[in-house]
């Protein structure tokens, strides 16, 4: 899950990078380019898609052919099926075709198309990853305003010492440890799936029991992802600490908690925000290690099971969801920091 | 002076991140008092399922869909064997032919024609009486629509016509003579609902589905939960329990871990390690059993294509049947099963697992080499290969190094392959281990890119299948290894004429010494070196059910079988709900604390903020 989000360092350099660009820049003018560079980025993830997986080895009708006893028949009676007999250039049309209907093509596995399939498993997904990320953005802001603002006492050391050592904990790995602990052995939270195998009737039961079910994967999530939280806004406030307005606030008489609360923070939140749409892009991406532990039905297990197959039609189609939300967050994330501060509006 | 607006905001979102926190573990004690390990009706919303005794089974398998004439894979294939009974069954004892929806039935001019008689009184769910138009009906769906026969299109393409002379007969008319039952394997519809759907090909068939066997498919959820309902109408009397419920663990680990926790009630495919964890589990017992898998070491022998076009890069020195076997001699197998599969698994022959003793070829038959190194340099010796100077032989300068295909994500085969390298180097041959992924694997053992790989397959009670994919008629017809179906790419005439005799030998016990002469023929000319029957290793939770009927009957497997044995009389243990209502719910009391406590902490930390606020202002 890591690797989906770029360093905290190359943000901010992207955002002095923004800053830099050329004065006077309309705001049309200013959107018009990043809406542009958004589009071609998507076109070049729907080339890709295609071919990325197309190179992936494995052949679909084999992987079949290994789960059953199929004769040669059957096998050319599936190909045709599949789409697969067909030259490389009518599959490719029949992808871009597919792409622009919104259809995706059928899935080998599920015999569904491949866009109802992604609109069930959506909204699991985001149920996990959203919940996810407003507690770990919560959590680590609250935890790095806290700690930039006496850097080096011993609740900073605490803290930031904690949140590096879970972010570079391995998700597979906490997630089965909390898996062992809480599930198999305690007997706290269930050990797998989003809801009980008879889910109860009434809506309120049956919330709780969702509920229930998110507990171990969406804590694996935020202790593994607060920490760029922790550490953007520790660095952020460390760096507004100095500056004159606070001797300003603090001249006023206003007590050094209310000076860090409304003053210090709303400035240091900067840099936090843009983070924050970047990564939530990459923690719907990152869904696939948790989701695969904890038996979550969402986007993530469905794409690591498409990649054994290789069910080609469901990754392409999940291959570009995902970088369609990565995508639209960066869009959101530079048209949000543009409202946020002036300075990027002034250019 | 009023409560400046963000202070409010905060205020109401601590409100509600403190309600949130506050849900969160009520949500699991809630969940703990109505999860599947207790039994009982105390939660709080009864469901018409709170009485129902509802055995539960982890699974990861996928499913392409329920509709039994096009299912490929395995988990859909094996409810179906619930759902729908066939003419002939496989019997628990051995997996031979026994009484399914035919009563008895009889071979005629000498193997073209069998007339099946149905049982008395058969019904399907829905009440409907199951006739032979419901038997005649599916077969010719098969045989007449290409896209109906994608399942098991091969077990009627031997297949003249099927015909229904009364309510209560079914003759099948085939275009050759065959031994193999041809009434089995094939899941018979009923054809009052199947006439009736428009499009057969596609249509899902997971619900409320009315079948013949002992469980019917009541409800499927993707990737969530598969739902079967006791059959009261099957011909053997409703079984014992009221559901079986397949719930969906991506990863085994969890699988184990729900076992234990009590949120299922049976795991199979268990690895060594995770069969050993849960052994001495209070209220779980593991089993091993013989199954229906064989294991090899797959040799690229020389891949031609059915005219006899060589392609594929395998090495020039194993085209020698002498190196072959001096690879098999080279091979202590008995050594890999004791330390790799620690003991679980049965030692092979060859690609009739031991399991079907009918037909496996005997471990004391004549051709059996056993491991020795001295025998396997001498027949490297006579093949010409000569030891070198860094003791890899050699032959005309060339040093006799072969590729073996190790799946990385495979931890059989990577302990395999430590064992196997240093044993080739004893005889002198060098082994370059390349670690790859499954996927490239097998387009690699398609396109004949290796010289050794491992590979395994499950195999049926009948033979002829297996035996008929080592045809020379299975051999690619591509040289990029397309349009095949072989298993080692094997051709040899005699073998062939071999499977024709037996195909249409009626007398069991003739064919017999006719599959097992193949066997041998096949093990002599090393198209794989056969390492062992691996036993199936399955979990469950004793101290709920019991009653499990094994495949074989005598050290067999519980899921996965050839059959329905095995989750057909099993029946809930006597007095173990009360038990479960006994323990201590954990949960409960912990997450009770955790409430309090989050509570007393949001008031306090609320009380604070609202007196802080009042300091300043």
């Amino acid at each position: 899950m890591t690797s989906t989000v770029p360093p905290t360092e190359e943000i901010l350099l992207a955002e002095t990078g923004a800053g830099a660009a050329p004065r006077r820049l309309s705001a049309l003018s200013y959107f018009a380019t990043k809406v542009g560079g958004a589009a071609v980025s998507m076109v070049m993830v729907i080339l890709l898609g295609f071919f990325a997986f197309k190179v992936l080895p494995g052949d679909p009708v084999a992987t079949l052919a290994r789960e059953r006893q199929l004769s040669s028949e059957q096998i050319a009676q599936l190909r045709l099926q599949m789409g697969l007999d067909k030259p490389l250039w009518q599959q490719f049309v029949d992808y871009l075709v597919n792409v622009f209907t919104l259809n995706f093509g059928e899935s080998y596995v599920y015999k569904t198309s491949v866009s109802s399939l992604i609109g069930q498993y959506f909204w699991n997904t985001i149920l996990l990853t959203g919940t996810s990320a407003v507690l770990a953005i919560a959590l680590g802001l609250w935890l790095g305003q806290k700690a930039g603002w006496r850097p080096g006492s011993l609740f900073d050391r605490i803290t930031s010492g904690m949140a590096l050592v879970l972010w570079s904990v391995p998700t597979f790995w906490l997630a089965l440890i909390l898996l062992m602990v809480f599930g198999g052995t305690l007997h706290w939270f269930p050990t797998g799936g989003m809801t009980s195998p008879d889910p109860p009737a009434d809506l309120f039961a049956r919330i709780l029991d969702v509920a229930a079910h998110m507990v171990l994967p969406v804590l694996t999530m935020v202790a593994v992802v607060y920490a760029q939280y922790v550490m953007v806004m520790r660095a952020s406030l460390m760096e507004e600490k100095s500056a004159d307005y606070l001797t300003t606030a603090r001249a006023k008489g206003l007590r050094d908690d209310l000076v860090r609360r409304r003053h210090a923070v709303p400035n240091a939140l900067l840099p936090a925000v843009t983070l924050m749409f970047l990564h939530i892009g990459g923690l719907i991406a990152g869904a696939v290690t948790v989701e695969t532990v904890f038996s979550w039905p969402g986007l993530g297990k469905l794409t690591f099971e498409a990649i054994s197959g290789p069910d080609l039609p469901l990754l392409q189609g999940t291959f570009v969801v995902f970088s369609a939300v990565i995508i639209v967050m960066n869009l959101i994330a530079d048209f949000i920091y543009r409202r946020l501060d002036p300075r990027v509006r002034r250019g | 002076m009023p409560t400046p607006p963000r202070t409010r905001a905060r205020q109401a979102l601590g409100v509600v991140a403190a309600a949130a926190l506050i849900a969160l573990p009520v949500g699991a004690a809630h969940a703990d008092s109505t999860s599947p390990a207790r039994l009982d009706a105390t939660a709080s919303t009864p469901s018409p399922e709170a009485d129902a005794t509802t055995f539960r089974i982890a699974t990861s398998g996928f499913v392409d869909t329920f509709n039994p004439f096009v299912s490929i894979y395995l988990t859909p294939t094996n409810i179906n064997r619930y759902v729908y009974e066939y003419l002939v069954q496989n019997s628990a004892e051995d997996g031979s032919p026994t009484k399914g929806l035919a009563d008895s039935w009889e071979v005629e001019d000498g193997g073209t024609t069998w007339v099946y008689t149905l049982q008395d009184d058969l019904v399907w769910s829905d009440d409907e009486p199951i006739t032979s138009e419901d038997v005649v009906y599916t077969y010719e769906q098969m045989m007449t629509v290409p896209e109906l026969a994608v399942a098991n299109g091969n077990l009627v393409s031997n297949f003249e016509s099927v015909e229904a002379p009364d309510d209560k007969t079914v003759v099948i008319n085939l275009k050759t003579p065959q031994a193999p039952n041809p009434g089995t394997e094939v899941p018979i519809v009923p054809e009052h609902i199947w006439s009736e759907i428009e499009d057969p090909a596609t249509f899902a068939n997971d619900a409320d589905v009315v079948g013949s066997g002992p469980y019917l498919l009541e409800s499927y959820s993707a990737n969530q939960s598969i739902t079967l309902r006791a059959n009261p109408n099957f011909w053997q009397g409703a079984p014992k329990i009221d559901r079986i419920q397949y719930v969906y663990y991506t990863n085994s680990d969890a699988q184990v871990q729900a076992l234990r926790a009590g949120e299922v009630d049976f795991v199979s495919g268990l690895t060594p390690t995770q069969l050993q964890a849960l052994e001495g589990v209070d209220g779980i017992t593991t089993h091993s059993g013989e199954g229906r898998r064989y294991h090899s070491i797959s040799i690229n022998h020389g891949t031609v294509t059915r005219d006899g076009q060589p392609y594929g890069t395998g090495s020039e020195a194993l085209k020698d049947v002498n190196v072959r076997q001096a690879l098999r001699l080279g091979t202590d197998t008995e050594t890999l099963l004791e330390r790799v599969m620690e003991g679980r698994a049965e030692p092979a022959t060859s690609f009739i697992p031991s399991s079907f003793p009918k037909w496996a070829l005997p471990a004391d038959d004549e051709v059996i080499m056993s491991y020795d190194p001295e025998a396997a340099m001498a027949k490297l010796e006579e093949a010409g290969w000569t030891e070198g100077a860094d003791g890899i032989r050699e032959k005309d300068g060339t040093p006799l190094q072969l590729r073996l295909l190790v799946d990385a994500d495979d931890l059989t085969e990577q302990s395999i392959a430590e064992y196997f390298v240093p044993w080739m180097e004893e005889i002198g041959v060098r082994i370059a281990v390349e670690s790859t992924d499954g996927d490239t694997i097998s387009a690699r053992s398609v396109s004949g890119d290796y010289d050794l790989y491992f590979s395994g397959w499950s195999i049926n009670p009948d033979p002829d299948y297996q035996l008929g994919i080592n045809l020379c008629s299975t051999l690619p017809t591509g040289t990029d290894g397309s349009g095949g179906t072989t298993q080692d790419g094997y051709c040899n005439p005699e073998f062939d004429e071999l499977y024709a005799q037996q195909r249409s030998e009626l007398d069991e016990d003739a064919r017999r010494e006719i599959v097992r002469e193949m066997l041998a023929m096949n093990y002599t000319d090393t198209a794989q070196i056969a390492t062992w029957y691996a036993h199936s290793l399955e979990a469950y939770r004793s101290d709920r059910f019991d009653g499990f009927t094994l495949q074989p009957k005598e050290g067999g497997i519980i899921a996965s079988q050839a059959g329905y044995w095995g989750f057909l009389t099993v029946e809930p243990v006597e007095g173990a709900q009360q038990a479960e209502e006994g323990g201590v719910p954990t949960g409960l009391i912990v997450t009770g604390v955790i409430v309090a406590l989050v509570i007393a902490g949001a008031v306090i930390f609320v009380l604070v903020r609202r007196r802080k606020m009042a300091d300043v202002e």
